[in-house]
C-alpha cells in the first residue's frame, strides 16, 4: 500500500511539475464555437510559427467574464475574445488595458468600424455578424419580427434568453417592430412574456439549436450569423430572415488582459488571427466574417456571411454603453415578468 | 400465474425505464448522420473514432483518471484509519468524528465548487488542479469510510488481540491481521469512490479554467456548443469502461457484498 | 476495545483536520456571506432572495420536484422490489447487477440520452402517436415533466436497491400469514409490508430526496433557463451578476434541506437500534 501511495503521489507531483515546465504558452479566452475548426485554421498554425503552447478556454462571454473579475489579481488570462457590452465592461471593471494598435501590423487592414469599437483603443474587432431569424421555409415565411409570436410559429420558436449577448438585440427589433425606437425594452419584455408558454425554451447558447431544429423541436429562432454555418449543414429547408424591419447584429472584439504574463504573444497572436490569410480562412469555413477588409470571397460564401463594411453599416445596431448600462434592469424585468 | 406474468411485466418496464436510454445512446452514437438522432440515420463508426480525435477529451479524460485515482487513494489512505479507529477504539468525539468525515456527503457539490474556488483557490492562489484534487478527496472520503467501517464491522476484534498478546506489534496486528481481512471493503471502496469521483460533475463545475477541466465537465462544454453524437459515442465508451471495471471486480472478488 | 488515547487521536486526527480545513471552513465562510453581506450582520440576502418572486417560484418548484420524484420512485420501488425478492437467488442477484448498472453510467451521458427520448421526432412522441394517443406531438423537452423523468431515472436504482434489502430482512411468512388471516393486499401491504420495511423507505427516500435536490445536469440539460431549479439559479447567479449573497442564501437552503433529510435519516436508524 505505501509503496503505491508512494509511487502515486511521485507521479502526480511529475505531472503536475511537467504542466508548468512547458516553456512558452499563450492563454487564450474564446466562445465554444467551432473549436475543430479553429484549432486547425488558426491555433495549429500559430502554434508551429510561435513555438509556443495555446491554452484555450471556452465559455460564453458574460461566464468568461465573470470569470476574469474572479482571477483580477492573478490573471491566468492573456486575451479573450468577447462581445462590445462585455469589452466596455470589462473596461469599466478594469480588466483590461489599451491595445498598442502600433504592433498589430495587419490593423490598417480592418474596416473603419472594426478600429476602435468602444474607444480608448480597448478593443480591436475581429469580427461581426447580423442577427436575424433562422426558419423552416417550408413551414413558415418570416417577414417581421413579429412573425415570432405568431399562431403558426407557436410553441416552435426557441427565444435567445436576455442574458445572452442575442437576447437585447432580439428584443430591441420587437420593440422597433412594435413601434418603439428606444433602448427601453420594458414593452418587447411584456410581450415575450405574454407569449412566454409559446417558447419552447430560452435559450442560452445558440450551438444548441441546431439539434432542435433537427428534432423539429423549434421551426425558428432569433440567431447571429455565426451560427448559420451549423444550419447550413443541415438536410432542411431553411432560410435566413430579412424581416422589414432589418437586421440588427453585433461585434466580437479583442481584448488584453490587464496584467497579462504573454503580452508578446498575446499581440503576435491577435495579428495573426487579424492577418488577411487567417480572416479568409474563417470566412471560407463561414465561421467568422472577415473584419479584415483585404479579404476577398466567394458570393457564394459570401451570401452566407455577413460581408463587406456596407452590409456591416447596414445593421441596426444597439450601442453598447447602451445594452451595459441597461442591462441589469432588463434582467430583472426579464426575471419579474419572463423568468418564473 | 397471472402474479408471475405481472411481475415480470413490471420487471420488464422498469428496467426499459432504467437502462432503455443506455442503449438509445449506443445506437445514436453508431449513426451516419450529423446530429445526435434515434432511429439513428444509417451505420458509422465515425462518432466513436472522433472522440479520440478530439484534443480536449483526451486531456480531460487524463485528468478525471488521475483525480479518481489519487483522489480516491488520498481519501482511502486517510479515512481508513479513521474506520479502525471508529471500531476498535473508544473515542471521546466518535459521534462529531463521523460527522465531520461524512459531511462532504450532506453539502451540495455546487456549493463545495464555489466554496473552494473562492476561499481557496482565490486567495491562497492554489491551482486548480490542487483544488479539484482536494475536493475530490473530500468528497470521496465519506464513501470510504462508510465501506470499510463495514467491513470492519464484519472482523473480530479478538483475532487481532490474540496478534498483539503473541508479541505482534500494533502496526505489525494492522497490517498482517486487519489489513488483509477487509482488503474487499477497501478495494469497493476504491471502486466505489473511482466512479462517484469520474462522473462528479456540480463539485468540478466552478473548479475549471483553461486547459484543466474534468471529463464530465467538458463533455458538457463540447455539448453545449456541438450536438453531433460524438458525445453519445463518448458516453457510451465510458460506460463500457465502467462496466467492465465493475463486472471485473464483481467477477474476482463479490463486489456487491460490500456495497 | 482499545483506550489509547493518543493512538486514536493520530488515527482520526488527519482526515478530520482535513475535512475541517477543505471542506467545512470554505463551506462555513460561504454560508457566512449570506448573513453578513457588506462586512455587517444582515438578513438583506435572505429577506430579498424571498421576496423575489422568481426565486420563490424555483425554490417552490425545487422542492415540489424532489417530493414528487420521492414519490414517484417509492410507488414504483416497491412495485420492482417486491418482484425482484420473489425471483430465485440467481435472478435476485442478477437483477440487482442491472439496477446497479446505471448508477455506474456517467449522469451526463444518461440525461443526454432523453433530449433524443423526449423530443418532439422522439420515441415517445411517436409510440403516442402510434397508439393515437396524442393529437399531435407533446412539447416535453424543457419542461418540468422532463426534468421530473430525468431525475426519476437517474434516483430510481437507489430506492429499489433500499426497498430490496429491507424487504428480504422482513420476516418470510408475514405476507403469508397476513393472507391466511383473510386480508386483501392493500391490507397486507399497509399493515404488513409497509410497517415492516418503513426503514428502507426512508433510507431511499432520503437518497432520493437529496439527490434531486442537489442534481444539477439533469435540470441543466433537461430544464434550460426556462425551468430553473435551485442549482441552476445558483450557477446562474454566480456566472451571470457575480451574485454571492443569493449564491450563499440558497447554498443554505440546499444544506438545510439535505442536512433535515439525513438527520431523519439517523434518528429512525437509531431508534430502531435502541428498540
Amino acid at each position: 500500500m505505501r509503496k503505491i501511495l508512494l509511487a502515486a503521489s511521485t507521479a502526480l507531483l511529475l505531472c503536475s511539475a511537467s504542466a508548468e515546465a512547458q516553456e512558452r504558452k499563450l492563454v487564450i479566452s474564446v466562445y465554444g464555437f467551432a473549436q475543430d475548426a479553429f484549432k486547425t485554421i488558426l491555433y495549429d498554425p500559430f502554434e508551429a510559427k510561435c513555438g509556443c503552447k495555446v491554452v484555450v478556454e471556452t465559455g460564453n462571454s458574460v461566464e468568461r467574464l465573470a470569470k476574469l473579475e474572479a482571477n483580477k489579481s492573478a490573471p491566468v488570462i492573456d486575451m479573450a475574445v468577447v462581445a462590445t457590452p462585455d469589452a466596455l465592461a470589462a473596461s469599466r471593471a478594469n480588466l483590461i488595458e489599451p491595445i498598442d494598435v502600433s504592433r498589430l501590423s495587419n490593423y490598417d487592414k480592418l474596416y473603419d468600424i472594426a478600429k476602435d469599437p468602444i474607444g480608448g483603443h480597448l478593443s480591436v474587432g475581429y469580427t461581426f455578424y447580423a442577427t436575424s431569424i433562422v426558419y423552416r421555409s417550408d413551414k413558415v415565411t418570416i417577414n417581421s419580427w413579429n412573425d415570432l409570436f405568431s399562431k403558426e410559429l407557436a410553441g416552435r420558436v426557441a427565444f435567445p434568453n436576455v442574458t445572452t449577448n442575442q437576447g437585447p438585440p432580439t428584443l430591441y427589433m420587437i420593440g422597433k417592430a412594435m413601434g418603439q425606437n428606444t433602448p427601453d425594452l420594458k414593452a418587447p419584455i411584456e410581450k415575450v412574456a405574454e407569449h412566454k408558454d409559446d417558447f419552447v425554451t430560452f435559450y442560452v447558447r445558440s450551438s444548441q439549436l441546431t439539434q432542435l431544429m433537427q428534432q423539429e423541436e423549434i421551426w425558428a429562432a432569433p440567431i447571429g450569423r455565426f451560427a448559420w454555418e451549423g444550419f447550413a449543414k443541415m438536410n432542411m429547408p431553411l432560410k435566413w430572415a430579412t424581416p422589414k424591419e432589418g437586421q440588427t447584429g453585433g461585434m466580437n472584439v479583442m481584448v488584453l488582459v490587464k496584467g497579462a504574463k504573454n503580452k508578446d504573444l498575446a499581440y503576435q497572436f491577435m495579428d495573426f488571427w487579424l492577418s488577411t490569410e487567417i480572416q479568409t480562412k474563417l470566412a471560407e469555413r463561414l465561421i467568422d466574417s472577415p473584419a479584415n477588409k483585404e479579404v476577398k470571397l466567394d458570393p457564394k460564401v459570401a451570401e452566407n456571411l455577413t460581408y463587406g463594411e456596407e452590409t456591416a453599416k447596414s445593421l441596426d445596431l444597439q450601442p453598447a454603453d447602451a445594452i451595459l448600462d441597461n442591462r441589469e434592469s432588463w434582467i430583472s424585468q426579464w426575471n419579474a415578468k419572463v423568468g418564473q | 400465474m397471472t402474479s408471475r406474468i405481472l411481475s415480470t411485466t413490471i420487471l420488464a418496464v422498469v428496467m426499459i425505464f432504467l437502462i432503455g436510454p443506455f442503449f438509445i445512446i449506443v445506437a445514436a452514437s453508431l449513426s451516419a448522420g450529423e446530429t445526435l438522432a434515434f432511429p439513428p440515420q444509417g451505420f458509422s463508426f465515425k462518432w466513436v473514432l472522433k472522440v479520440f480525435e478530439i484534443e480536449s477529451f483526451r486531456s480531460s479524460f487524463v485528468m478525471s483518471m488521475m483525480l479518481a485515482i489519487f483522489g480516491t487513494l488520498a481519501a482511502l489512505v486517510i479515512g481508513t484509519p479513521v474506520s479502525y479507529a471508529l471500531a476498535r477504539y473508544k473515542l471521546p468525539l466518535g459521534e462529531a468524528i463521523r460527522t465531520i468525515v461524512s459531511a462532504p456527503i450532506i453539502v451540495p457539490g455546487i456549493v463545495v465548487g464555489l466554496a473552494l474556488l473562492r476561499y481557496l483557490v482565490i486567495p491562497f492562489g492554489f491551482n486548480l488542479t490542487l483544488a479539484l484534487f482536494l475536493a475530490h478527496t473530500a468528497l470521496v472520503l465519506p464513501y470510504a469510510v462508510r465501506v470499510v467501517s463495514a467491513s470492519m464491522a464484519n472482523l473480530r476484534s479478538d483475532i487481532e488481540e490474540a496478534a498483539v498478546l503473541l508479541g505482534c506489534s500494533r502496526l505489525g496486528a494492522f497490517i498482517r491481521v486487519v489489513l488483509p481481512n477487509i482488503r474487499g471493503g477497501i478495494l469497493a471502496a476504491f471502486i466505489l469512490g473511482f466512479v462517484t469521483s469520474f462522473n462528479q460533475v456540480p463539485v468540478s463545475l466552478f473548479l475549471s479554467g483553461p486547459g484543466i477541466r474534468t471529463l464530465p465537465i467538458d463533455m458538457l462544454a463540447y455539448l453545449e456548443t456541438t450536438y453531433d453524437p460524438s458525445v453519445a459515442a463518448l458516453s457510451a465508451l465510458l460506460a463500457f469502461m465502467s462496466i467492465g471495471i465493475v463486472f471485473l471486480a464483481e467477477r474476482f472478488l463479490g463486489f456487491s457484498r460490500y456495497v | 476495545m482499545f483506550q489509547n488515547r493518543a493512538e486514536s487521536l493520530a488515527l482520526v486526527l488527519p482526515a478530520t483536520l482535513f475535512a475541517a480545513i477543505i471542506f467545512i471552513a470554505p463551506v462555513l465562510i460561504l454560508l457566512s456571506e449570506g448573513i453578513r453581506p457588506a462586512g455587517g450582520w444582515s438578513l438583506a440576502p435572505y429577506v430579498s432572495f424571498f421576496t423575489t418572486p422568481l426565486n420563490l417560484t424555483v425554490f417552490i418548484r425545487t422542492l415540489k420536484l424532489g417530493v414528487l420524484v420521492t414519490v414517484a420512485a417509492a410507488i414504483i420501488g416497491y412495485a420492482a422490489a417486491l418482484c425482484i425478492v420473489n425471483l430465485s437467488a440467481k435472478g435476485r442477484g442478477r437483477m440487482i447487477g442491472l439496477i446497479v448498472l446505471p448508477l455506474m453510467i456517467s449522469p451526463v451521458a444518461r440525461t443526454y440520452a432523453w433530449i433524443v427520448i423526449l423530443g418532439r421526432t422522439g420515441i415517445v412522441n411517436q409510440a403516442l402517436e402510434a397508439l393515437e394517443l396524442t393529437d399531435g406531438p407533446l412539447r416535453i423537452l424543457f419542461s418540468e415533466t422532463a426534468i421530473f423523468i430525468g431525475l426519476l431515472q437517474l434516483f430510481l436504482p437507489l430506492m429499489i436497491i433500499s426497498l430490496v434489502s429491507a424487504l428480504e430482512n422482513m420476516p418470510r411468512d408475514a405476507i403469508a400469514a397476513a393472507r391466511v388471516l383473510g386480508a386483501n393486499w392493500l391490507q397486507v401491504f399497509w399493515k404488513v409490508i409497509l410497517p415492516l420495511t418503513k426503514e428502507g423507505l426512508v433510507i431511499g427516500g432520503t437518497l432520493v430526496f437529496t439527490g434531486s435536490l442537489t442534481a444539477y445536469i439533469t435540470p441543466a440539460i433537461l430544464g434550460g433557463s426556462k425551468v430553473l431549479m435551485l442549482e441552476t439559479l445558483l450557477y446562474q447567479r454566480v456566472t451571470i451578476a457575480n451574485d454571492f449573497a443569493s449564491a450563499s442564501v440558497i447554498a443554505m437552503i440546499l444544506i438545510i434541506m439535505s442536512f433535515s433529510a439525513n438527520l431523519l435519516l439517523k434518528r429512525l436508524a437509531t431508534a430502531r437500534a435502541k428498540r
